[in-house]
């Protein structure tokens, strides 16, 4: 019991941590702005709606998940599912500015985005799809 | 000349009655014009709302998704288990003109009639891991026949070269255009649905004439993201094949379907660029063939049709998006049988060049407005043009403008992806009809103003 309560609270502080580390990364990223850098950039494949999949799995709660592992998505690439990632938003800013150099064999048809603001913005409003 | 497009009433039909006698030759087989590209069994398929593929939230205009998913051989999938690759589709519409048809056509009235345009079942989807299919079976409820509408069934796969990478499939196909990514050439250009009630666009070049009476083989790829190529072989349909497909109005045994020489060759290339706020492509295009007499195939009328072609879509958050689609062809016809032979051209060599463009506004997905123009000049040909033409002419130019609400197609829209619709109202004007602001109504043998034909059309579109 004692031992379930302390698995618990490490994982809340854990999960806090990756979450106040991720805010704090994104001290430069403006959630409004990444909207419309989502609806223009991702939003063909990826829902806004909060824990929908489409073409891509949903991207609500995606800091601190492993990668390839929506339990409900079954279009993951083998690549991204054996990439051993666990995303962080440095981890996503390297991603969607490069998909194929992170994920070599991955399925996300995507060129990158260039602008590190725009990136940093998107990043920004995806973490509010909670 | 076109045939595809020829309206089922008006004068222009006993136009098209008399150039079945003089092209006989050409009369490979008419379709009838039908709009294709409301398929939410892809939404199904994908999981991405019909949005995500069309501007507007409806077919048939491509977004750079779109595209993707059709090069891709409508293969693409959300992996969510296998889909049925079943739709359906309706259109019902209202037509007024300006003056009265020259006639009414059978079971309707010579104005204000309301029809059942079409009511079509789609086997539209992923076949297996790289094949897959859009085949459209239509029922006419102006003609009162069902006929194989459309019929593309692709194979596509990703194939990597080096550092770069593209699409490459082949096609299976019964109309050249039909394969095209981009809403510049015949089958997905502006005006999406038209109706039958209405007198067209105007004399069309062969490469736009052939839906449904053809049969061919193409292979593309999208190279790079960027270039897109194809190439194409087309048969004619025997006059016994087009019957059984019942596609052809005029495959019947007082008129002569028509075959090609050899084969009709088709060509495309095409530069495409998307920035995903914005997209563009430049292209050229071509179609080459022979057409003979099926019955007397004694000589031969040669038509070369090079067209050139360019799009832009400013897509941004989709709140407001625009797009521009714009094409030129320039035919050159050879009509040693309809010349030589048939005696009923009076050139021996004859020019058809058309000028097609249309422009979009969208709001919110839903609300949209789109100015069409559309000018098709030829050579004076007494034999071709002259009794209906009073310079001879089958120049032909006007507008179309409509305005349409989509309720529903977007994400989280009700009942989606099954339940998709779209209303508008359409009036397109004539500022020419054969030959100039007035022509010749060989059914009344009287004076009719092009601006007559002006015709509003109220519809519907249903998806499901």
């Amino acid at each position: 019991m004692n031992r379930n309560r302390f698995a618990i609270i490490t994982a809340l502080i854990a999960g806090g941590l990756i979450l106040a580390a991720g805010r704090q990364a994104l001290a430069g990223g403006d959630a409004r702005r990444g909207a419309d850098v989502f609806a223009e950039e991702c939003g063909d494949c990826h829902s806004k709606i909060p824990g929908r999949s489409k073409k891509g799995p949903t991207l609500t709660s995606v800091v601190g998940r492993k990668a390839g592992s929506v339990a409900d998505f079954s279009g993951y690439s083998e690549a991204m599912k054996d990439s051993g990632i666990v995303w962080t938003v440095e981890k996503i800013d390297a991603y969607i500015a490069a998909p194929r150099k992170v994920v070599p064999g991955g399925k996300m048809k995507y060129d990158g985005l260039a602008d590190a603001a725009a990136r940093a913005d998107v990043i920004a409003y995806v973490m509010t799809l909670q | 000349m076109t045939l595809i497009n020829l309206p089922r009433g008006g004068s222009e039909r006993h136009w098209a009655r008399a150039l079945l006698v003089v092209l006989a030759s050409l009369t490979l087989a008419a379709t009838f014009s039908a709009p294709a590209g409301a398929v939410p069994s892809y939404a199904r398929q994908t999981g991405s709302e019909c949005a995500a593929c069309h501007v507007g939230s409806f077919g048939p205009q491509l977004t750079p998704y779109g595209i993707a998913f059709k090069v891709g051989g409508y293969t693409d999938t959300d992996g969510q288990g296998t889909k049925v690759p079943l739709s359906a589709m309706a259109v019902a519409n209202w037509t007024h003109t300006a003056k009265n048809l020259p006639e009414a056509p059978e079971h309707f009235s010579d104005n204000n009639n309301a029809a059942l345009q079409e009511a079509s079942l789609f086997l539209a989807g992923r076949l297996t891991e790289h094949v897959g299919s859009f085949v459209q079976a239509t029922y006419s409820g102006v003609d009162r026949k069902t006929f194989l509408d459309q019929l593309d069934v692709r194979y596509a796969r990703t194939l990597a070269i080096g550092e770069q990478q593209g699409v490459v499939g082949l096609s299976i196909n019964n109309n050249p255009t039909l394969t095209d990514p981009f809403n510049t050439l015949a089958q997905w250009r502006f005006p999406y649905t038209a109706s039958d009630f209405g007198f067209g666009t105007g004399p069309a070049p062969l490469v736009e004439s052939l839906g449904g009476s053809v049969i061919g083989v193409n292979a593309y790829t999208l190279w790079a993201s960027n270039f897109y190529a194809e190439v194409g072989a087309y048969r004619a349909l025997s006059s016994g094949s087009v019957n059984w497909m019942n596609t052809g109005q005029v495959a019947t045994q007082t008129v002569d379907p028509g075959k090609f020489s050899g084969v009709g060759t088709y060509w495309r290339l095409a530069y495409y660029k998307d920035m995903k706020r914005d997209n563009f492509n430049v292209g050229v295009f071509g179609f080459n063939a022979g057409v003979q007499s099926a019955e007397d195939p004694s000589s031969t009328d040669r038509y070369q049709d090079i067209g050139i072609d360019a799009s832009y879509q400013f897509l941004g958050t989709r709140e407001h998006i625009f797009t521009a689609n714009a094409s030129y062809v320039w035919e050159r016809q050879k009509l040693d049988y309809s010349h030589d032979v048939l005696g009923a051209a009076d050139n021996a060599k004859d020019r058809l060049n058309t000028f097609r463009l249309a422009t979009s506004y969208t709001y919110e997905q839903t609300w949209g407005a789109t100015l069409g123009l559309f000018n098709s000049r030829g050579t004076a040909d007494s034999g071709l043009y002259g009794s209906v033409s009073y310079n001879d002419r089958p120049n032909t130019a006007g507008y179309i403008l409509q305005a349409d609400w989509t309720p529903w197609g977007k994400e989280g829209s009700w009942g989606a992806p099954w339940a998709n619709a779209r209303v508008g109202l359409q009036y397109t004007g004539y500022t020419r009809y054969n030959g100039g602001s007035h022509y010749i109504d060989d059914v009344n043998g009287s004076d009719r103003k092009a601006s007559d034909n002006n015709t509003t059309m109220l519809f519907i579109w249903l998806a499901i």
